[in-house]
C-alpha cells in the first residue's frame, strides 16, 4: 500500500466505504477517507446544482444586448469551470481517489489547455474579428425558405427573395444614401441589382454575373450590338443572352433567373430609371 | 433517499458477486485498468483541446454563410446539454448501485443513462440535419468544417459510450451473479462523465459564446455588452 496515509486502502475497501454515509457537507467539503462514495442524496444535490448552473448560463445570454458580447465570456467560463470540476471531483470521484490520478488527468488537461491557448494567442483570436484575408471577402448570409428543404438544388442556387422581403446586403464602405450617381443609387436601392450582382466596393451579390468593367465588356458580348443596347437588353430581357464562361466568366449564368426575379421589380422602374441604370453600368470601365 | 442503501440483502445471497479481495496488488495502489482509463482521459483532453483550439482559431474567418448566428439554436442545445448532464447523474447512480452489488438498480440506472445518452444523440442528429438543410455542409466554410469535426467526434464518443453501457446492461441482465464488477461499471462511468465534461466546454465556447458570431460584420456585437448594461441604469 501507499506510504501516504491519506490514500491507504484507496482501492480494496470500496464496498465497505459505500456503506458509510459521508454526510452532505463532509462529502462535498470535508476530507473524507478514500473509498467513501456518495449516494442518491449527494449526487442528487450535485445534479440539481449543475442543472441550475446550466440554467444561469442560458439566462446570461438571453438578453439580446448580451449575445455575442465579450463581457459575458468571463462569467460563462467561470460557471463552466465550476461545472467541469464538480463533475470531475464528485461524479468521477477524483476527490476520493489516489493523488496520482489527479496528476495524470491534470497533466493531460493542462497540456490540452496550453495547446489551445498557444494557438489562440498565436492567431490573436479572442474576438471573432475577421482577419485580413476574410474581411473583404465575407458574404452576408440569407436564410433559405423552409419549404426548400427537400430540394438539394435549392441549397446550391437559392431562389431569389421576393422584392422587399430580403435585407439588402450592404457592402462594406458602401452607403446607398451617398451614391455617386442616380444609377448607382438605383443599383443598390430600389432596383435591388446588388442582391445578385457584384461590383467592387458597391455590391456583393453572387447569383448573377459580376459587373465590374461591364461598360467595356458589354461591347464584345453580342457581335454588332453596342454596349448600351446590350446592357439595356440585359436588364429588360435578360433571357435573350445569358453571360457565361464563353465571356471569360467563372461560370454560366441563368438568364431566366433574372427574368423571374425582375418580373416584380421592372414595372416599378420608370424609363428614366432604366436610363440611369444603363448610364451607371456603362460608366463601369 | 435511504432506499438506495439496500446493500445488505445482496451480500447475503451473492457473497462473491463483487469480491474486492480479487483486485490485484499494484505498486501504485490503483488498479491497472482504472489507471489506464485515467491516462486515456488525460490524452483525450489533448485530443479535444486541439479540436476546440482549431475551432477557436477559425472563429469569424468564414467568408460564406451560414454563419453561427444564422443557425445555432442555443435554447435547443441548452436542453440537450441538460439531458447529457442528467445522464451523468444516472450514470453515477449506476456506479453506486454496482458498487453496492445491487444488480437490479444497476440495470435500471444503466437503462436511464442509455436513454438519456440516446436523447442527446437524437438532438445532435436533429441539429446536424437542420444545418444540412440550411446549406451548412461539412465543406461549406471554416465554421462548418471545424464545428462538425469537433461536435462529430464528441457525438462519436457519446455513441461509443452508449454501446458500452448497453453491453454492461446486457451482461448484468444475463449474469446477475458475476460481472460486471463495480470497477467495470466505474470505468465505463469515468468515460461517460468525461464525455459530459467535454460537452460542458463545447457548449460554453461554441454555443453560449461563439453561437452569436456573425459573418462580415463579426465582432460588432462583442463591444455592445457594456452599452446594454449601462442602458439598464440610464
Amino acid at each position: 500500500m501507499s506510504s501516504n496515509p491519506g490514500h491507504e486502502g484507496a482501492l480494496p475497501h470500496e464496498e465497505h466505504g459505500s456503506h458509510e454515509d459521508a454526510g452532505i457537507s463532509r462529502f462535498f467539503f470535508g476530507r473524507v477517507p478514500a473509498g467513501v462514495h456518495g449516494g442518491l442524496k449527494q449526487y442528487g444535490i450535485l445534479a440539481i446544482f449543475l442543472a441550475i448552473i446550466t440554467l444561469i448560463e442560458f439566462l446570461i445570454i438571453v438578453p439580446e444586448g448580451l449575445q455575442g458580447s465579450s463581457i459575458v465570456i468571463a462569467p460563462l467560463v467561470i460557471l463552466s469551470v465550476i461545472k467541469f470540476f464538480c463533475v470531475v471531483a464528485f461524479f468521477m470521484h477524483l476527490k476520493f481517489e489516489n493523488e496520482l490520478l489527479w496528476q495524470i488527468f491534470v497533466a493531460g488537461l493542462v497540456l490540452g489547455l496550453v495547446v489551445a491557448l498557444a494557438l489562440v494567442l498565436l492567431f490573436g483570436v479572442f474576438r471573432p474579428t475577421p482577419r485580413a484575408f476574410s474581411e473583404p471577402r465575407a458574404m452576408p448570409f440569407e436564410h433559405h425558405a423552409a419549404e426548400e428543404e427537400h430540394h438539394y438544388e435549392a441549397l446550391v442556387v437559392p431562389t431569389p427573395c421576393p422584392v422587399g422581403a430580403c435585407p439588402q446586403p450592404a457592402a462594406p464602405g458602401a452607403n446607398p444614401g451617398a451614391a455617386a450617381s442616380p444609377g448607382q443609387a438605383l443599383f443598390v436601392g430600389a432596383a435591388a441589382c446588388s442582391s445578385c450582382h457584384t461590383i467592387s466596393g458597391v455590391a456583393q451579390g453572387v447569383l448573377g454575373p459580376p459587373l465590374d468593367g461591364i461598360g467595356s465588356a458589354a461591347a464584345n458580348r453580342i457581335p454588332g450590338q453596342s454596349a448600351e443596347d446590350y446592357i439595356r437588353e440585359s436588364i429588360l430581357e435578360p433571357d435573350v443572352y445569358a453571360a457565361g464562361t464563353a465571356d471569360g466568366l467563372s461560370q454560366d449564368y441563368d438568364g431566366n433567373l433574372m427574368l423571374s426575379t425582375m418580373a416584380g421589380i421592372l414595372p416599378s422602374l420608370s424609363d428614366e430609371d432604366i436610363d440611369n441604370l444603363v448610364d451607371y453600368l456603362l460608366s463601369l470601365q | 433517499m435511504a432506499h438506495v442503501d439496500t446493500t445488505h440483502a445482496p451480500a447475503e445471497h451473492e457473497p462473491a458477486a463483487h469480491p474486492p479481495a480479487h483486485e490485484e496488488e499494484t505498486t501504485t495502489g490503483i488498479s491497472h485498468r482504472k489507471l489506464l482509463m485515467w491516462v486515456f482521459l488525460g490524452s483525450d483532453c489533448l485530443f479535444f483541446g486541439s479540436l476546440i483550439a482549431t475551432y477557436m482559431v477559425y472563429r469569424g474567418q468564414s467568408i460564406v454563410g451560414p454563419y453561427p448566428i444564422d443557425i445555432i439554436d442555443v435554447p435547443v442545445t441548452t436542453i440537450s446539454t441538460f439531458v447529457l448532464l442528467m445522464s451523468s447523474f444516472t450514470m453515477v447512480m449506476a456506479v453506486a448501485a454496482a458498487r453496492n452489488g445491487n444488480q437490479r438498480r444497476l440495470i435500471q440506472w444503466l437503462v436511464c443513462t442509455i436513454i438519456l445518452g440516446g436523447g442527446f444523440i437524437g438532438f445532435q442528429v436533429y441539429e446536424f440535419n437542420l444545418f444540412r438543410v440550411e446549406g451548412l455542409r461539412y465543406e461549406t466554410n471554416l465554421f462548418s468544417s471545424t464545428f462538425f469535426t469537433l461536435t462529430g467526434f464528441h457525438g462519436a464518443h457519446v455513441t461509443l459510450g452508449i454501446f458500452w453501457l448497453i453491453c454492461l446492461a446486457v451482461i448484468s441482465a444475463r449474469n446477475p451473479a458475476g460481472r460486471p464488477s463495480g470497477e467495470d461499471v466505474d470505468i465505463a462511468g469515468l468515460y461517460w462523465h468525461f464525455v459530459d465534461i467535454v460537452w460542458i466546454v463545447i457548449f460554453t465556447l461554441l454555443y453560449l459564446i461563439g453561437g452569436f458570431d456573425s459573418g462580415p460584420d463579426a465582432g460588432h456585437a462583442a463591444a455592445q455588452g457594456w452599452q446594454w448594461i449601462t442602458g439598464i441604469f440610464t
